[in-house]
């Protein structure tokens, strides 16, 4: 590590609408490295992956690669410097073949088939991945996609590799291969970057680790000086105590709130059944794509099941929703993944934005809309919430992650709902308002509604959830009572 | 403003002032109306064929020998067809507004030109019918007035203004918070084609003429974009309101004036006009930059 870094960061930070993603970050890469990247949703851990390969630009501060001044304004640019990114979710066009893939944004003005299939199943072999390459990216698995990202890589020349949470969606023994192949990339002279909530992998893979915490980095060094509880540590900032909420000692009624029976959607959502009960919290775990979040969807009417794909009761009646509107109107309320998409009102101030909710339910038919009593809703709910603003008017995009959280939470929960579907409610939220926000939905519960608990977490599923429901593949795999409930029988029924 | 007083003779004057005035009353009532669609992140291409069509309808029937006021009723009605089947098509069937609108707007003067007026594009009225008589006068002006005071008091106190804002904010949030989404849309393209009725009545009186070539001109319905633009209301919705209206109709009616006093010809003048609208929507991009991570596919 005596050599130059390929690539070096100097006090670099990103500010969108006002906050800072990455703040004042001092970073560097050698070849022949691999280095991963610990730290919570939202610690800035995309924002400076994403610096490097090139689809954004620092706010303040310089990049440096071999040495020199770069400015990386597109991925193109930073493509031609050698370094690739494989994204979590793949960038493939499912259309095209595993071939076109590859030569994607490289081709030639005139491209040969035949040139094209022998370039990629020529790297292929090289890196031993057992894929044709004539087939439909969109056929493939997900480790194979990513086989294929890996090898595009690679046919680019690339010196840097940036892996956003490789082993997400893969199998154990798919996970050794892969950290294998880094190993082999590592020794030709590839820097590798890599971002992983698993902390063992980091711990037992990388030869750097650095800790990102609110966009800080807070400590980088080599992996063999840390253990796990020092990464836990540096990550939130505080040791972690193991938060023993006793499970609410509530008597489950016999009637479910909600039963879900049978449905199917597309692709997304394959018979899947369940109940929910008042009074508690139903956490449902799975990986991305395993139908959770898509099946809250069908729920509330966002999404159309397939025609005859299944029934829902609600209180033991049994509903079909076609428009959110009437899901609101008989007490659902979901509140979703990403607020910026479709969870709140950017330009509008928090007040706005929890009177439109409670508006949603109580102002029906009305002409003129009720502003005076929306205002005080507003006011009341976010005082319950305790959310934080600095001006009345402020509009909620420049509000921290947590307390637009508890805006998006507010404007649901001033409906009055009987069932909430909260979809990753902590992700992209500051760490002081995890726990304020996992409070607000314990005692929801509590109040006798009936709470779905959609993450990707499983330390939240398994604190906050009565019951823990495991979708694989449009399915409920697996269900375990809290006492039965763990990481391992988690991870093991959403992955086989 | 500054420059046009000075250089051109015979713009400070007062009598120029209201004739700036009596022009804009069309132009202000059209802008509510689009002003409105664009808060709620749509454009409505079919306002000026709306206008048209209202007017003309009117006239027929006062033509035709009915009283004003069953005539009156009448093309209300039939205006509200038309922003209802509008707004119709974009929030039930989901088709794109400005595909709707242009689609709509061709439907509707091909149907009049052909239909109604028999493959003419004019239809004359008489000076000294009672309508005509009526708009004449103060009366523009005190309608695009009472226009103008409705978009507001709409846009700010009703349901349906919350919504407007919500949607042009964000349309996902507001469909999945439960607010009426779709019952809004209908309104407010209705709402757009009523302001463009009043607008089309006022410049019909004025001219004693309806004048279908204003549709596939096209110059009218690209004022009325400029004036909501360069009031600052951005393209994207959500933000604004009738203030931004009143701005931007400022400063084209001042542009429009000194450029007609400085005997420019109308193809120079749309030059113009162009570059404005593109220089105003870059700093509108820049005022309001794009963040990559939050553009969703199919933004403006």
């Amino acid at each position: 590590m005596t050599s130059q870094p390929i690539i070096r960061f100097e006090t670099v930070t990103k500010t969108y609408a006002g906050t800072a993603a990455l703040d004042a970050v001092d970073f560097e890469l050698y070849p022949g490295e691999i280095h991963a990247l610990a730290g919570e949703n939202g610690a800035g851990k995309s924002t400076l992956c994403k610096l490097i390969a090139g689809g954004i630009e620092p706010s303040l501060g310089k990049v440096f690669i071999d040495g020199s001044e770069a400015t990386l304004k597109a991925p193109k640019d930073a493509s031609q410097l050698g370094i690739s990114m494989v994204y979590q979710e793949t960038s493939l066009v499912p259309q095209l073949t595993v071939a076109q893939n590859m030569m994607l944004g490289r081709e030639r003005t005139f491209n040969s088939v035949r040139r094209v299939r022998n370039t990629a199943r020529q790297i292929l072999q090289r890196l031993n991945f057992n894929i044709d390459p004539s087939q439909l990216a969109g056929s493939l698995s997900a480790a194979k996609r990513q086989m294929v990202e890996i090898a595009r890589a690679v046919l680019n020349d690339a010196r840097v590799i940036i892996f956003d949470e490789p082993t997400a969606s893969l199998t154990p023994e798919e996970t050794e291969h892969l950290f294998d192949l880094m190993k082999t990339l590592q020794d030709r002279g590839v820097a590798i970057i890599f971002i992983s909530h698993a902390l063992e992998e980091a711990l037992s893979y990388a030869d750097r680790i650095s800790v990102l915490r609110n966009g800080r980095l807070i400590t980088t060094g080599p992996a063999g000086r840390f253990d796990r509880a020092d990464l836990i540590r540096h990550m939130i900032g505080e040791d972690l105590t193991p938060q023993a909420t006793p499970a609410t000692a509530l008597k489950r009624t016999a009637v479910p709130i909600l039963r879900v029976e049978n449905i199917r959607m597309a692709s997304m959502v394959n018979n899947m059944s369940f109940s929910v009960f008042p009074g508690e919290i139903t956490g449902i775990a799975g990986l991305i794509g395993s139908g959770r979040s898509e099946i809250a969807r069908v729920i509330v009417g966002h999404t159309k099941r397939n025609f005859g794909g299944g029934r829902i009761w609600l209180n033991g009646r049994e509903v079909k929703y076609t428009l959110p509107a009437q899901a609101v109107r008989d007490g659902i309320a979901y509140i979703s993944e990403d607020r910026k998409l479709d969870g709140m009102f950017d330009n509008m101030s928090v007040a706005q934005n929890i009177g439109l909710g409670w508006m949603a339910k109580f102002g029906r038919g009305k002409m003129v809309a009720p502003l005076a009593r929306m205002t005080a809703v507003a006011r009341d709910w976010s005082d319950r919430l305790s959310i934080r603003r600095i001006g009345a008017d402020q509009s909620v995009i420049y509000l921290s992650g947590g307390n637009q959280q508890k805006v998006v939470i507010a404007k649901s929960l001033a409906q009055k709902p009987k069932l909430v579907i909260f979809d990753e409610p902590t992700r992209g939220v500051d760490v002081g308002a995890i726990a304020e926000i996992r409070q607000i939905i314990r005692s929801f519960a509590e109040s006798g509604a009936g709470v779905i608990l959609i993450s990707s977490y499983l330390p939240e599923i398994l604190d906050l959830s009565d019951r823990v429901l495991v979708a694989k593949s449009g399915t409920i795999a697996a269900e375990f009572t809290r006492e039965q409930a763990s990481a391992e029988r988690i991870l093991h029924a959403a992955i086989h | 403003m500054l420059f046009f007083s000075l250089f051109v003779d015979g713009f400070a004057n007062l009598g120029n002032f209201k004739v700036i005035a009596s022009n804009s009353a069309a132009l202000l009532m059209l802008s509510c109306g689009m002003g409105v669609v664009i808060i709620s992140r749509g454009l409505d291409l079919s306002i000026v064929a709306a206008m048209v069509a209202g007017a003309a309808t009117f006239g027929i029937l006062t033509v035709a020998g009915w009283s004003v006021f069953p005539a009156f009723v009448v093309t209300v009605l039939a205006v509200l067809a038309i922003g209802v089947f509008n707004g119709w098509l974009i929030a039930y069937v989901e088709i794109p507004g400005m595909l709707t609108t242009l689609a709509s707007a061709m439907v509707i003067t091909g149907f009049f030109r052909y239909e109604v007026l028999n493959g003419e594009y004019l239809l004359m009225l008489p000076s000294d019918s009672r309508a005509v008589q009526l708009l004449s006068g103060d009366a523009p002006a005190i309608l695009a007035v009472l226009v103008f005071i409705a978009s507001w008091l709409i846009l700010r106190y009703t349901t349906m203004g919350r919504v407007t804002y919500a949607l042009g904010d964000n349309a996902a949030a507001a469909r999945l918070s439960g607010l009426p989404v779709r019952l809004t849309t209908l309104g407010i393209y209705a709402f757009a084609a009523l302001t463009a009725l009043f607008a089309g009545l006022v410049v019909a009186a004025a001219s004693s003429t309806v004048d279908f070539r204003i549709v596939t001109n096209g110059s009218l319905l690209f004022e009325a974009i400029l004036v909501v633009v360069l009031g600052g209301i951005p393209l994207r919705g959500g933000r604004g309101g009738m203030r931004n209206i009143l701005v931007g109709l400022a400063l084209i009616a001042v542009l429009r004036n000194g450029m007609t006093l400085l005997n420019l010809t109308t193809q120079t003048q749309d030059m113009f006009k162009g570059v404005v609208l593109l220089i105003a929507i870059v700093i509108d991009n820049y005022i309001n930059p794009r963040d990559t991570e939050n553009d969703t596919v199919g933004d403006l």
